[in-house]
């Protein structure tokens, strides 16, 4: 009698589970929808630079590289972090999540650079439209970083005030889901603006 | 058997990853990082190739996101989170494609646009005339001519060219320089353009594909204008 309560509390909780995971798969796909117009305008407007320099001048390919392996690295110690809230790891997860967190500071910190860079040379968003798409695009993908590290933050305090219980390990599923969705968006960033403009 | 605390983690699935599955996917997307980089930076391959070769590797690099941090694909069936994310790939794809090929050709095909937007056209078609008028597109580059500003002055003040020679700009200063055409009181174009920007330590080159005597000064110290004077070449164009 026991038992047959227990396995369907638990046959309840993983349908609650399967059916959060997919809401939130849907609303990726629409903000994936959001990025493609992005960088669909970009596309459009990239040689639209009215004299003024194009990306080839402008980008820095070694820092374009070092944003995309701490984001890469970052994706991978979520993935592992992820591992550790399945089997109920507090410390781990901590550790592994708050290095995750510590790297998307350092991605923020160099896109805040290579911006505040550019904004000191003279060229903000308002320059042409090359630099009004390229700003959009990239700073939109920084915004969702941002709350991707607040989310982090967050949730990391509540797993040291509470402990890791159900409920915070499908949140932190939802942030990995997330975090790893970010991750795909850079890529393509990173070879369709940042490579391409060598090309 | 007890009841379950409410706070027991949930038990790892088959749909999850493990560590084996996420370190071989970190190595692959490290890799795939790392082929395009070498060769947008040493040029092994160029053009068309290059292109195709990097967009490949962005697409192999987000597979690897999607099996191996994802876990797309392995969770209960039926796969709607799988049909879900194809259909949302179909879309992107029509969303961007259809932008670039539309605007592309509507620049093209565009039947009002400036005379300045046409003429920069041409000349980066290579199109030597249109409707019986020149355009002023060069087929090939004469002799390559410099201007080197240093501390805010530029050397020389007068460069004599012949149409279809390339001038360059080369900034060694530590600022960014704007060189506009024209003088500061009486801005114009040349070859459809209002100036170039040159960055610090960089250069920048046009070609002279238009007759005369052009001003041309720094927009941030218009004191010291520089000319430039194209005549024809013999019939070459």
């Amino acid at each position: 009698m026991a038992e047959s309560v227990v396995t369907g509390e638990l046959n309840h909780e993983a349908e609650v589970n399967d059916r959060v995971m997919f809401g939130f798969w849907v609303y990726l796909m629409t903000d994936l929808l959001m990025f493609a117009v992005l960088f669909a305008v970009y596309a459009v407007l990239h040689g639209n630079t009215v004299g003024g320099p194009t990306g080839s001048e402008l980008f820095s390919q070694p820092q374009a590289l070092a944003e995309t392996l701490i984001l890469l690295t970052s994706s991978f110690t979520c993935g592992i972090g992820m591992i550790a809230a399945r089997r109920g790891n507090k410390n781990q997860v901590l550790a592994w999540f708050t290095l995750t967190f510590l790297l998307g500071v350092a991605f923020l910190s160099l896109e805040l650079l290579e911006f505040g860079e550019l904004i000191h040379e003279g060229y903000t968003l308002s320059s042409n439209a090359f630099l009004s798409s390229f700003s959009v695009l990239v700073g939109t993908h920084g915004l969702h970083i941002i709350s991707g590290l607040f989310w982090m933050f967050v949730t990391l305090l509540y797993i040291l005030v509470r402990g890791l219980n159900r409920q915070l390990v499908r949140k932190l599923a939802l942030l990995s889901l997330f975090w790893h969705f970010l991750d795909i968006v850079w890529i393509f960033i990173f070879t369709i603006v940042y490579l391409m403009a060598y090309v | 058997m007890s009841k379950l605390p409410d706070n027991t983690p949930t038990q790892p699935k088959a749909e999850h990853g493990t560590l084996a599955s996420y370190v071989i996917g970190f190595i692959l997307s490290l890799v795939f990082t790392a082929i395009p980089y070498y060769l947008v930076v040493t040029k092994t391959v160029t053009g068309n190739a290059l292109l195709a070769t990097i967009l490949t590797f962005a697409v192999l690099q987000m597979a690897v996101q999607i099996f191996f941090f994802l876990h797309l694909g392995r969770g209960p069936k039926p796969l709607y989170n799988v049909a879900f994310f194809v259909s949302t790939v179909g879309i992107i794809l029509v969303v961007v494609l259809g932008s670039i090929f539309i605007m592309d050709h509507l620049n093209y095909n565009i039947m009002m646009a400036p005379k300045a937007t046409t003429t920069k056209l041409a000349q980066d078609e290579g199109i030597a005339q249109v409707g019986g008028e020149k355009t002023g597109a060069c087929a090939d580059i004469g002799t390559n001519h410099q201007v080197i500003v240093q501390n805010g002055q530029m050397k020389p003040l007068r460069v004599e060219a012949h149409l279809c020679d390339s001038l360059t700009f080369i900034n060694q200063d530590a600022a960014t320089l704007t060189i506009m055409f024209g003088s500061y009181a009486k801005p114009e174009n040349y070859g459809g353009e209002i100036g170039v920007s040159v960055r610090s330590g960089r250069t920048k080159t046009i070609t002279l594909n238009q007759l005369g005597t052009h001003a041309f000064h720094d927009h941030l110290h218009p004191g010291a204008t520089s000319y430039f004077t194209v005549t024809k070449n013999n019939g070459v164009y």
